[in-house]
């Protein structure tokens, strides 16, 4: 296995958050040929032919998206996704922290391919450290004719901001994402009317995940072709994964998709196998929404086909958080139920409820006072609701599903291991003593 | 137009109105809590859902979709076939009902939306007897919103529709929502209070007893309440509106659905304002003065003495010494018949219409502009002023306006005058008290006491509009009819019957028959507007 490092190259240079080092090594080239020698046409066309899936998690080609705005559109806004929240993921973070010219590059070749005049980046409020990274980088930008009017020269005009978020991890879902930088509550919308048609502000817009956008410098610079020629067919180009739990060498790491979970984990290049004693009882491969395979399924491709033969919802983030069998299913089950819970924005009602309910049962669950019903009912409660069933208006509530019903499958074993009160009232009563 | 098919039926509709609405307007109960006809549309409740038959994307086969819709965001479409009778959709609605009820209180017996909260009738009707849930429910707080308004937050179902009226209708915004999730609660934003003028239609378009009304709250159950369809006399607005009475008493007025008037609200001046209909200060009557006494008087002897007394003046003082004072407050049909009676007994009475209370200018919702208001308060604070006018203008002979009939009066123009009222507040101004000091021969037909008893001679009590019936013109020009909710307190008479039988038509006083002769002269009263029934299942 060889493989050239593209999105992380500058990661550990020193410097590298500045424009000097990142024109230094390269940088920007790739802007003031998209911007100097292509047409806007030209620049959609060869994001589109290299098939560039969307990194944030549904793997949505970035090229087509850029083609359902509206032709006679006056006004577009690009909206830069990096709400970074779904538990064990930091690709973005680690892009942004190491390498903010990479992202702003992109930002102006994506900015330009979709003729927009504002670029919002709607950051997750955690990042602390990275917003004043990125904000010193855009302000450099900006200094250096990067940003703003004519730039480079050119009639191309582009503004950027960073917008920070408030906490929720629904503001990731794109619409969510664009009701709360117009200063409302993050609320998923109803669809259509999609973004690229009425977005934020009611004008077309662009949502793309910051991943995406740090891919596009390259693809610009060395074509099509050459990203195809990356990792396996249907999901092509360089790809960040993280890795983390009880591993050797947690962290986040650069690779084409032909990579299997195992890799990931036992690789010296990776996650470096388990802490000494620690054997892989389960792994999340794409961020806890996605779904859960066993110790057993380590032989799945970290690609955007792969994860559907195991019941996964999908690549996701591609970000796997191991787990060993010292823990208890139970708690697995207890901690991603009360995220969803926790999240859940509360606007539609199966996802409201059922998170909540969910999480109520797998609390009393890894109290011991499961019944056994409880695994059907869990499973059922999962089974209705979502975006796919069309239960629901955004995919939060499939993410919650899907993990929560993949556990349910896979260990259904252990879990029927520790259900067994069948007396209703003993529960009830039981109950009353916990709360 | 738009051909569909629902449930195996083919039906016609608007073209792009929601296929909830077009199922509900066919008939059918589709359960659905944040759909409002009158708001944006959400999709959140996820009640409404339907089967939609789809095209295969490749093989381009018309068949049911696996994926369940939202019939509130789907536009009805020339072709479309759907179903909500298919097993997927009631069990979904069956999941929904549970959902609901997970963390809702079972207070019903102490709630005052039972009897008429859409989450009793859906869970009865769509929902399982049972829930499956063992653990402890979640208890959301209760809040007070403002001075008319309280927050079951346990109660909620989160459809926001009260948040959409604040913000859409309202266009004050006061409202929002908090927390996320199952802990997910309704607001008011920090340092608001929910105080806005149609505040109350919160808590009509709240499906559940979340927001409830403190002016009802704990009055009484609604299955004892009976209803009479009536017409706001807040102001010329004219809204549509229902009044709630048990046992000859009065608890709340609701706004009903009557598009281009008042749509689906009305606003809190109107809601609480009916409050002097059951006071206690009412003029009871009829009186009569005999020198400095006030003796009691039957109704039949007031009619005869009015009648005798103003043909006597019209002959003693000359026919132009009469004049009658119609009341914005009357309907029309009363007004007709008080002007035509007295025009009988002296044909040069002069006719004027009362003073109409006014302020400053008209309210515009939502944003105070008139070009698209939703709702609009009138600056004119009497229902029928434009329906009086009317009827003066269409009698013609002499007429006058308040002004000049308070001028001449003070000259001692008029002899012998009806002064009708009916104002639910003080209205009496100095120069017409100096008008009434001339008046040898005052009938007052008004609701409260005022100054103008002294002056008068026979006293009749009048009705406020819940023991009225007859039509109002609103400020748009539409007739609109109204019927009483309530009886006249005891020794009362509705206004319409005893200027019916001043008149000495014989036979109960039908506000339909009384158009009918008015038709005649004025073309407008053969066709009124009458608002429209809503779909049975709309809410």
């Amino acid at each position: 296995m060889s493989y050239e490092t593209v999105l992380l190259r500058n990661v550990g240079v020193a410097g590298s958050q500045t424009l000097a080092t990142y024109r230094a090594r390269g940088g920007y080239q790739a802007a003031q040929k998209a911007l100097t020698t292509m047409s806007i046409d030209d620049v959609v066309e060869e994001v589109k032919r290299a098939n560039l899936r969307g990194r944030g998690g549904a793997g949505f080609p970035a090229g087509v998206k850029w083609t359902f705005l509206p032709k006679d559109r006056t006004v577009t806004y690009l909206c830069v996704n990096a709400d970074e929240s779904e538990p064990p993921t930091f690709s973005n973070r680690v892009l942004m922290e190491h390498d903010p010219h990479q992202l702003i590059e992109g930002i102006i070749i994506a900015g330009y391919a979709t003729r927009a005049t504002v670029a919002y980046i709607y950051m997750r409020a955690e990042f602390t450290e990275q917003f004043h990274i990125l904000q010193k980088a855009i302000d450099e930008a900006y200094a250096a004719n990067l940003l703003g009017k004519n730039i480079l020269g050119g009639d191309y005009s582009l503004d950027c901001y960073i917008h920070r978020g408030g906490g929720a991890y629904v503001c990731g879902e794109e619409t969510g994402l664009i009701e709360s930088l117009e200063g409302k509550r993050g609320w998923p919308r109803i669809k259509p009317p999609f973004p690229a048609i009425e977005g934020l502000f009611r004008k077309p817009t662009v949502v793309n995940n910051v991943e995406t956008l740090c891919n596009v410098p390259h693809i610009i610079e060395r074509g099509a072709d050459w990203f195809l020629g990356i990792g396996p067919e249907g999901s092509s180009g360089p790809k960040l994964f993280c890795v983390s739990g009880p591993v050797m060498r947690p962290g986040c790491y650069e690779w084409s998709m032909d990579i299997t979970l195992r890799d990931l984990i036992e690789d010296k290049r990776f996650g470096g196998g388990m802490l000494p004693g620690r054997k892989v009882k389960a792994v999340f491969p794409g961020g806890i929404s996605m779904g859960i395979v066993t110790g057993d399924e380590l032989d799945m491709k970290m690609d955007f086909s792969d994860p559907g033969k195991y019941g996964l919802l999908g690549l996701g983030t591609a970000a796997a958080v191991v787990i060993d069998d010292s823990f208890d299913i139970r708690s697995v089950i207890r901690n991603v139920a009360r995220f969803f819970s926790h999240e859940s924005c509360g606007q539609c009602t199966q996802c409201r409820e059922g998170t909540t309910w969910m999480y109520k049962m797998s609390d009393r669950l890894e109290a011991g006072l499961g019944r056994r019903e409880d695994l059907d009912l869990l499973t059922e409660v999962s089974g209705n609701m979502g975006m796919m069933p069309g239960m629901s208006i955004c995919g939060l509530s499939d993410g919650a599903a899907f993990a929560i019903k993949t556990i349910i499958k896979k260990f259904r074993g252990e879990l029927e291991g520790y259900v067994g009160t069948e007396n209703l009232d003993a529960v009830r009563i039981a109950l009353e003593v916990v709360n | 137009m738009a051909k569909l098919i629902i449930n195996g039926v083919e039906t016609e509709c608007r073209d792009g109105v929601p296929v909830l609405q077009a199922a509900l307007e066919m008939g059918l109960d589709v359960p659905h809590y944040c759909y409002h006809p009158g708001l944006s549309i959400v999709a959140s409740c996820r009640l409404c859902l339907m089967e939609m038959k789809m095209k295969h994307p490749k093989t381009g086969e018309l068949s049911w979709s696996p994926k369940l819709v939202p019939s509130c965001q789907t536009p009805a479409r020339d072709g479309m076939e759907v179903r909500f009778d298919s097993e997927p959709v009631k069990r979904n609605q069956r999941n929904c009902m549970e959902f609901f009820l997970l963390n809702h209180p079972l207070d019903c017996p102490v709630c005052d939306q039972a009897g008429e909260c859409y989450l009793q009738d859906y869970s009865y009707k769509f929902g399982e007897p049972t829930s499956r849930m063992v653990d402890q429910k979640y208890v959301n707080p209760k809040k007070d919103l403002g001075p008319h308004t309280l927050l079951y937050q346990d109660r909620c179902v989160m459809c926001t529709r009260c948040v959409r009226f604040a913000d859409e209708i309202a266009g004050t915004g006061e409202l929002c929502v908090t927390n996320r999730g199952s802990r997910a609660e309704i607001d008011v934003f920090p340092g608001k209070v929910l105080a806005n003028p149609l505040q109350g239609n919160v808590v009509d378009i709240c499906p559940v007893g979340c927001l409830l009304d403190k002016d009802f709250l704990f009055k009484q159950r609604v299955w004892h309440l009976q209803s009479a369809d009536s017409i706001c006399p807040g102001c010329a607005t004219g809204c549509a509106i229902r009044v709630d009475q048990n046992n000859n008493v009065i608890y709340r007025l609701k706004p009903r659905y009557n598009p281009g008037v008042n749509d689906w609200w009305m606003c809190d001046e109107g809601r609480y304002g009916w409050k002097y209909a059951q006071s206690g200060e009412r003029l009871r009557g009829p009186l009569m003065r005999r020198g400095e006494a006030v003796e009691p008087l039957d109704w039949l002897a007031a009619a005869g003495t009015v009648r005798f007394r103003i043909s006597e003046i019209a002959t003693e003082r000359g026919a132009n010494s009469v004049a009658v004072v119609l009341s914005p407050f009357m309907a029309c049909e009363e007004a007709w018949l008080l002007a035509t009676t007295i025009r009988r007994i002296a044909p040069e009475a002069t006719l004027v219409c009362g003073p109409a209370p006014m302020v400053d200018q008209d309210q515009f919702f939502p944003d105070g502009a008139n070009g698209n208001a939703k709702f609009t308060i009138s600056k004119e604070k009497a229902p029928n002023r434009r329906g009086v006018e009317r009827i003066i203008a269409a009698l013609g002979g002499n007429t006058a306006t308040f002004a000049e009939f308070c001028t001449q009066g003070a000259e001692g123009k008029f002899a012998g005058v009806w002064l009708s009222g009916g104002y639910p507040t003080e209205w009496v101004d100095k120069d017409l008290i100096k008008a009434a000091e001339k008046i040898q021969f005052m009938v007052l037909h008004d609701l409260f006491s005022s100054k103008l008893v002294d002056a008068a001679e026979i006293i009749l009590p009048a009705c406020p509009f819940s023991e009225r019936s007859g039509s109002f013109m609103n400020a748009g020009g539409k007739i609109q009819p109204f019927d009483w909710a309530v009886n006249p307190p005891d020794g009362g008479k509705r206004d319409g019957q005893y200027l019916q039988d001043l008149a000495e038509i014989t036979g109960l006083y039908q506000p339909a028959a009384i158009r009918a002769m008015m038709a005649r002269q004025m073309p407008e009263f053969k066709t009124i507007h009458e608002a429209p029934e809503q779909p049975a299942h709309q809410h």
